[in-house]
């Protein structure tokens, strides 16, 4: 049967300009004369996705895996090449940041549900179960600057399990939390991946995890690839290099 | 240009319905944890009215009546508008900055977010408006026709102001050099742009046709057109030709500045 390709990358580049300062920055804004440093976070990348599958990028610091997975998840854009995403991502990317400080918890639900493109009947329909997974309580009516940084990132992880994803980016975020919460997560993920064909892309350091979840794994230097195969390939590959 | 032009276009109509429920979660925020709340949209404005009445009327007394009204009404007219185009310069240059987890965090269109930050404000000067209104039935002075273009000079006001915030907010992102400016200048536009003084009697023409490409002016005059002088918003072609202009330029600027730095906002903060 011919899989459904959900994710592509063409030869995709992404170089992010070095400025000496801000002042040379904005300078360079009218006069492309102005120099700078360019520093290739990802250079020349293609790959491809198929629905429901899992993915792992394996790299150590700065070898473009959040640049990569920013990309697809539309934050940012990239310098050369193309991305082709099919289907509704939610990323699970620094899940404390991007929630309103002086709004409260379900706010803060309906909001980022709404920029995520939900209707309002489908907002109704999940945010129990967001409030019940996050499971903060009292908390979830008071304003989010009252949370500890434990309290945003569950909230934040409730959010994008919940809110019926196509693609899920999981950026080290397991991690978070107390050992329970860790676990509830783990399983959260493993439930929907099972369950409605979602597609996972994964960056850890914990290669277990990554071996649990995954079934193919892109090993990345310098952002470019060095090396793409099935997830137990690409750890044994991996660890040779370090 | 044009491509980006429609692209800004495009991105607003696919995003209406967030950037009515983004505009109301801003303006609820703005008086949200203040114990007097929505009072402070008014008390804000009054406090300020109240020192330049006293400045001009007590202090300086030259609050001769204009036009048959009292100084103190004729300072309202002008001054009600300005509360929202001063919140607009500074805050619409810092509303990008303001909304950086829209920016860095998620998918979301850069350019909407100065269209829901000025539709928040805009709830505001319905308030001062109304307030205003009242004011002038209290002093005797009853609506007439010419308060019928009072929602033409808002419409004028939001659409300048919504490109501005577009323009100055993405140069305020890249740099906050620019953000100090105009932080720095507002003050000065409020001294050049005719809000304590009308500007159809400066001698000077030239001085008076340069003021007139200066849409502060023609919207606080216009204001006080409905409120004051009684005449209607067509009658000076001259003023509108000016203010569609600058608008006009503005809008190839905001266009330009998007086109260059919609990719690149994202990594700089």
């Amino acid at each position: 049967m011919e899989k459904e390709i959900v994710i592509k990358f063409d030869n995709v580049t992404k170089m992010y300009k070095l400025y000496k300062s801000d002042k040379a920055r904005f300078k360079g804004l009218f006069n492309k004369k102005v120099p700078y440093k360019k520093n290739y976070a990802v250079n020349k990348l293609s790959f491809e996705v198929e629905k429901g599958e899992g993915l792992a990028f394996l790299g150590r610091n700065g070898a473009g895996k959040s640049t990569i997975l920013k990309m697809i998840t539309g934050v940012a854009y990239p310098t050369e090449g193309e991305i082709y995403v099919n289907g509704k991502v939610s990323a699970l990317l620094e899940l404390a940041a991007g929630f309103d400080l002086e709004s409260s918890g379900k706010e803060n639900i309906r909001l980022k549900c709404n920029l995520m493109g939900m209707t309002d009947e489908e907002i109704d329909a999940v945010e129990q179960e967001i409030i019940d997974f996050a499971d903060i309580g009292e908390y979830i009516d008071q304003p989010l600057r009252s949370y500890s940084s434990g309290m945003k990132a569950r909230l934040g992880f409730a959010i994008s399990v919940n809110s019926n994803p196509d693609i899920l980016i999981v950026d080290e975020a397991l991690s978070v939390g107390d050992k329970a919460f860790r676990k509830k997560c783990t399983e959260k993920v493993r439930k929907i991946m099972a369950d409605s064909n979602v597609t996972l892309l994964f960056v850890t350091h914990s290669l277990s995890t990554a071996k649990d979840f995954c079934q193919k794994g892109i090993v990345l230097e310098k952002g470019k690839k060095l090396f793409e195969g099935s997830i137990d390939e690409a750890i044994a590959f991996y660890e040779e290099r370090e | 240009m044009i491509e980006t032009f429609k692209l800004i276009i495009e991105e607003h109509i696919s995003f209406r319905k967030q950037i009515l429920k983004l505009a109301k979660s801003d303006l609820v925020k703005m008086y949200r944890g203040a114990a007097l709340g929505w009072a402070w949209a008014v008390i804000k404005p009054m406090v300020t009215l109240f020192v330049f009445w006293f400045a001009f009327s007590v202090g300086l007394r030259r609050g001769g009546p204009i036009d048959g009204y009292p100084f103190f009404l004729w300072l309202i007219a002008g001054m009600l508008p300005w509360f929202f185009m001063s919140e607009m310069i500074v805050g619409g240059a810092a509303c990008i900055r303001n909304y950086k987890h829209l920016v860095t965090k998620m998918k979301f269109p850069i350019s909407t977010i100065p269209t829901f930050v000025n539709i928040s404000h805009m709830f505001t000067h319905l308030i001062l408006l109304a307030v205003t209104i009242a004011l002038f039935i209290s002093f005797g002075y009853f609506p007439d026709k010419y308060y019928l273009q009072i929602p033409i000079y808002m419409l004028m006001m939001f659409v300048f102001f919504t490109v501005w915030s577009l323009f100055a907010g993405l140069l305020s992102a890249l740099s906050k050099d620019f953000q100090n400016l105009v932080t720095a200048f507002s003050s000065a536009i409020f001294w050049m742009s005719g809000i304590l003084y009308d500007v159809n009697k400066i001698r000077h023409g030239w001085i008076r046709l340069l003021l007139k490409f200066n849409p502060v002016t023609v919207i606080a005059n216009g204001y006080r057109k409905a409120f004051i002088y009684k005449q209607w918003f067509f009658e000076d072609t001259e003023e509108l030709l000016c203010y569609c202009t600058t608008l006009f330029i503005f809008i190839l600027a905001a266009t330009w500045a998007y086109k260059r730095l919609r990719k690149e906002i994202p990594d700089v903060m």
